[in-house]
């Protein structure tokens, strides 16, 4: 019997099979009869389409299709939406949101957009026959630089979109947040910039599309993050009911934010299935991966902070470009700006906080969600503001946080971004973060370095984040007569362990054997609602919906076990796995439950058999906020610029932790990707030709196993959000909101009696290295 | 991947005729760099000559006064082999600072050498000790072997059988690995032999040099202040979004330096 309790540090149920190789991959299927797709992508950053010839691909042997732009513009079909939920300017002006074909006509605006799609009986010819597709383009001048975009006498990338702007927006009060900055005896600013970034997950993307001409449904399987949404966009893009399509990711290899978006590979593969009645699959390779995934971050900001002489802060106004590449993603204009804005200010007291944006449109590959989606970039600004004035006024920058930071007595409040902090002990975590972090042999390390012509520095970063992500979420629990239990749940794993965590809180609720529970998700006939992974959605949505599912199968339990101790329901209790009536010898086990829910003989009148099989949709209220605090210790070598991460400490307040373990490896794994962005990561484009330069791992740096720091970790569970039953709050991207602040403060510490202020991300050995010799 | 034809010649005679008779042959040692080559279609031989079954070309042989080497002896083999780790410690070190475990086990120092990428790090021990490429033909002074980028003296189907190196009296490798690829950034390999001393540097420029004014210093004095003054000209160095020119020469001093520290 394998009994597990929330709170446990349950073994990844899932890993058995991903270790050994048994994991299911769009790669690793294969259907009977099926074609092979491949992309042609342009290989301009902005150019003009004069014509397509398909003929030489076409006369090749096994080349089954050749669909171009021009065929796709001329069948009719839909563009790919964008559901930003900022869909207004400032001045109340719908955003700038550009028809994006699947397949470009007649201009092309990134290197990597589709073109064209060869369908092939082999991979082969598939590809032999994309290089014998010819576009013919006339190349345009191209921009690359989000600043550069909206200056004056920039390429234009769309017709009816002036100066490349998508966007303009703000959040706040931007009198009262002018008045407190003149108010201020301190006005401190600093320019910085969010490095963008791809989140090259292990698996690329790919679609494997098997129509069934009997039925009409054609059943994708593709590696994405959101089968629900993306099912009914790919219809509404074919001009298909919902219906048409049944949607399933199978294991998906690493999401991040980069499988969110609806892409136009999977809806051409589908159509290209649905018409030639034949399964097609496309696998996008490395290379394609990085020129066509969504990127993410990609913000030029300047932050202004007002303080009072004794370091009291009064105002915030963080002025910021970010871009959308070529086109709106997904998510699009809502990352620079509503998702940047909310949780402006971090955990500190603000008299006003103000936040203007504008966002626009470049040549190179859209940018959508990433790990985070805004909230690292704002927490990047409020701690590097923070530093800075600690850093240009002379405050301790640790006493400085420590004086700023909102008191638990003053919540819960709106902040000035009109984010509902309903619970949270910043300075709490903030100081046991402190007390972890071993600040009393920091001394004696730094002296140690100096002796090894080193240079040690620390920085502390608290963060304050928020979740997000679709509101609803579906679980269902189908019983068998021998008690084992199916749970199906739309939430959705791209490989954090839903598998385990959502199994896991069954088990507890149920006191059910972990080991009798099987586990489906990401299929749209198993769930017919879900909204996707997104957001640190999963405990809060997944979660809860599977609790909220458990409490609707103990009251049907507690109706069959009333019923068979002639009591009345209220009279029965449920604890452990049992049903009982106390103060009597009344007991009912869950299984015996279940296995009289099916006897109709033991079922009162209003309940039909099977009725503890329950299906429920939890919908959450208001979204939570997660806290925290990271501290890192660096060692900086000033001959070489090479930075080691040699101690992080990371104490996070994501309310009630469900399973300890995969809660770390959310940690661990945010700190990776924040470590990269901090010290390594950047998707660098060519300014003139628009080429991708960072086109492979040779060159796009990927943190590895040697380059993370040993992370010690703890939770403070001490102020559980009442918004929701379990209590969580969100625990999938804290490790990105923190890390890279942290680092970067402490690499500057290091540096501090070399005269550095600022260095931006990623800080490479030859940044850290010009900013101590050039400077 | 284009079309080729495949060989799998088990003796060098036969490689080479297997060469000899191709219109475009090439050979392939652990497919390290081909392989990706092929993928992604930027070459098209129409045959392919695998040396993985030729005995002759692998091994570890260690006489008085030689390490020689297999062309086909991957580097894990050089990294672990106790006899080299005796001989030339400073060899056995880089090798094992060749990419991953994956490469090492399937890189060869023959289709290290060959290649001759700019940031790979066998050609600074080739120069750096005064090693000799064996060919099937003919022995090639390393200071002689590698032209220029991506370029050697090798002539069309020539094939690499060995290199030999000679025994230093102290020698070490320092490498400043790009974060990103962990190819060489910088490498500079420092070696005295009978007062004899090499600096070779590679991953700076488009192929391994000799820094000859360091050589000059160390020569004089054999330590660490000796080369920290001399700064080099960065004016043909490579420029690439992880290291200037500027700074790659800047390393080439430091890495130098801890070159002779370790070297003891
Ligand atoms: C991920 C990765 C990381 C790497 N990191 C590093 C690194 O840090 N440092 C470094 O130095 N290298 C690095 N390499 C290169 C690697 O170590 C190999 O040395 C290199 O790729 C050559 O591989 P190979 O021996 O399999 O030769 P192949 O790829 O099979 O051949 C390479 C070339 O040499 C020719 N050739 C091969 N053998 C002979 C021969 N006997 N005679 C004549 N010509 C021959 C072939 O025709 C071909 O042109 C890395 C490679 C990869 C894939």
């Amino acid at each position: 019997m394998n009994n597990v309790n929330i709170r446990d540090s349950v073994r990844r149920t899932e890993d058995i099979r991903f270790v050994s190789g048994q994991g299911t991959y769009i790669d690793d299927m294969n259907a009977d009869g099926q074609l092979v797709g491949m992309f042609v992508r342009s290989p301009h950053a902005h150019a003009a389409i004069n014509g397509f010839d398909k003929t030489d691909a076409l006369a090749l042997d096994g080349v089954v299709e050749v669909i171009t732009g021009a065929d796709w513009a001329k069948l009719g079909f839909g563009f790919i939406p964008s559901n930003s939920a900022v869909k207004e300017n400032t001045d109340g002006t719908p955003i700038a949101v550009p028809e994006r074909s699947c397949l470009a006509a007649t201009r092309v605006r990134f290197v990597g957009e589709p073109v064209a799609m060869v369908i092939a009986e082999t991979l082969d010819a598939a590809r032999e026959a994309r290089d014998l597709v010819e576009v013919d383009y006339a190349p345009l001048d191209a921009v690359t630089h989000p600043v550069k975009a909206l200056e004056p006498g920039a390429p234009q990338l769309h017709n009816g979109v002036d100066g490349n702007l998508c966007v303009h927006w703000e959040l706040g009060d931007g009198d009262a947040t002018e008045a407190e900055l003149e108010a201020s005896d301190h006005v401190v600013a600093l320019e910085l910039h969010n490095n963008r970034v791809t989140a090259a997950p292990i698996e690329p993307r790919g679609t494997l599309a098997i129509p069934d001409m009997e039925t009409g449904v054609t059943t994708i399987y593709q590696s994405t993050q959101n089968i629900h949404a993306l099912r009914a966009a790919i219809a509404k893009i074919l001009r298909l009911e919902n219906d048409q399509l049944r949607h399933v990711a199978p294991d998906v290899g690493g999401g991040f934010g980069g499988k969110n978006s609806l892409y136009p590979e999977p809806v051409v593969t589908v159509y290209a299935a649905r018409n030639l009645g034949r399964p097609v699959k496309w696998v996008n390779d490395r290379s394609e991966s990085f020129l066509s995934d969504t990127h993410g971050r990609s913000q030029y900001t300047t932050v202004e902070l007002g303080l009072d002489a004794d370091g009291t802060f009064r105002a915030l106004r963080t002025t910021t470009i970010g871009e959308l590449g070529a086109y709106c993603g997904t998510v699009g204009a809502f990352t620079p700006t509503g998702g940047s804005a909310r949780t402006q200010g971090g955990v500190y007291a603000f008299k006003a906080m103000h936040y203007r944006a504008r966002a626009g449109f470049t040549n190179t590959a859209p940018l959508d969600p990433y790990r985070g989606a805004g909230r690292p970039e704002g927490s990047f600004q409020i701690e590097r503001i923070v530093e800075k004035a600690a850093r240009d006024l002379g405050f301790d920058p640790i006493e400085l946080r420590r004086q700023n930071i909102m008191p638990k007595a003053s919540l819960p409040l709106k902040t000035a971004m009109g984010l509902d902090v309903d619970c949270g002990d910043f300075l709490t975590v903030f100081e046991k973060t402190l007390a972890m972090s071993e600040r009393a042999g920091f001394a004696a390390r730094a002296a140690k370095s100096e002796e090894n012509n080193k240079l040690r520095g620390f920085a502390i970063a608290p963060y304050l984040e928020c979740t997000g992500g679709m509101p609803k979420e579906h679980a269902i629990v189908t019983f068998s007569k021998n008690g084992a239990a199916h749970l199906a749940v739309g939430s959705h794993s791209t490989g954090m362990g839903h598998e385990t965590a959502l199994c896991q809180i069954l088990s507890a609720e149920l006191g059910l054997d972990m080991d009798h529970i099987s586990f489906t998700q990401a299929d749209t006939d198993a769930t017919p609602l879900g909204g996707g992974h997104g957001g640190s959605r999963g405990m809060e949505l997944g979660g809860n919906a599977v609790r909220q599912t458990a409490d609707e199968i103990v009251a049907v339990g507690k109706q069959i076990a009333a019923y068979q101790f002639e009591c009345e329901v209220g009279m029965v209790d449920f604890e452990d796995g049992s049903f009982f009536q106390p103060g009597s010898n009344n007991t009912m086990s869950v299984g015996e439950a279940v296995s009289a829910s099916f006897n109709p003989d033991a079922l009162p009148d209003d309940l039909a058999p099977g009725c503890m099989n329950i299906g429920s949709t939890f919908e959450r209220g208001v979204i939570s906020i997660p806290n925290g605090c990271h501290a890192a210790e660096v060692e900086v070598d000033p001959d070489t610029g090479v930075i080691d991460v040699i101690g992080f400490w990371i104490v996070d307040d994501f309310g009630t932790i469900i399973n300890p373990l995969l809660a770390d490896g959310q940690v661990m794994g945010g700190v990776g990707q924040g470590l990269g962005q901090a010290i390594l990561e950047q998707a660098v484009y060519d300014g003139d030709s628009g080429q991708l330069v960072t086109g492979t791992f040779l060159d796009y740096a990927m943190p590895r196993a040697d380059d993370m720091p040993h992370m010690t970790l703890d939770y403070y569970e001490g102020s559980p959000t009442e918004k929701n039953p379990l209590g969580v709050k969100g625990a999938g991207e804290a490790g990105c909101c923190g890390a890279p602040p942290a680092i970067v403060n402490a690499v500057l510490d290091a540096l501090k009696d070399h005269g550095v202020t600022h260095i931006e991300m990623p800080m490479t050995p030859e940044a850290v290295w010009r900013s101590i010799h050039l400077t | 991947m284009y079309e080729f034809n495949f060989n799998r010649p088990a003796s060098i005679a036969d490689a080479l005729t297997a060469i000899a008779d191709a219109d475009d042959g090439q050979f392939m040692a652990g497919g390290q760099t081909m392989i990706p080559v092929l993928k992604q279609r930027l070459a098209m031989p129409s045959d392919v000559v695998e040396l993985a079954n030729i005995d002759d070309l692998k091994g570890i042989a260690v006489d008085g006064g030689t390490v020689t080497i297999g062309a086909m002896t991957p580097h894990s083999e050089v990294h672990n082999s106790l006899e080299v780790a005796d001989a030339i410690p400073a060899l056995a070190d880089l090798a094992g600072m060749i990419g991953d475990p994956h490469v090492r086990n399937r890189g060869t120092i023959g289709g290290s050498v060959a290649n001759n990428d700019p940031a790979a790090d066998y050609p600074a021990a080739v120069v750096g000790l005064g090693a000799t490429v064996v060919t099937d033909r003919r022995e090639i002074a390393g200071d002689d072997f590698f032209v220029d980028l991506f370029e050697t003296a090798l002539v069309e189907g020539e094939l690499i059988t060995a290199v030999r190196f000679p025994l230093p009296d102290k020698a070490a490798y320092m490498k400043f690995p790009n974060p990103a690829s962990r190819y060489a950034i910088v490498g500079v390999f420092v070696s005295q032999s009978n007062g004899d001393v090499r600096v070779a540097v590679t991953g700076a420029g488009p192929c391994v040099f000799r820094e000859v004014a360091m050589e000059t210093a160390l020569a004089a004095d054999f330590s660490a202040d000796a080369v920290a003054g001399i700064s080099v000209s960065g004016d043909d160095f490579n420029n690439d979004i992880h290291a200037s020119a500027e700074y790659r020469a800047h390393l080439v001093t430091v890495m130098a330096k801890r070159a002779v520290i370790k070297a003891g």
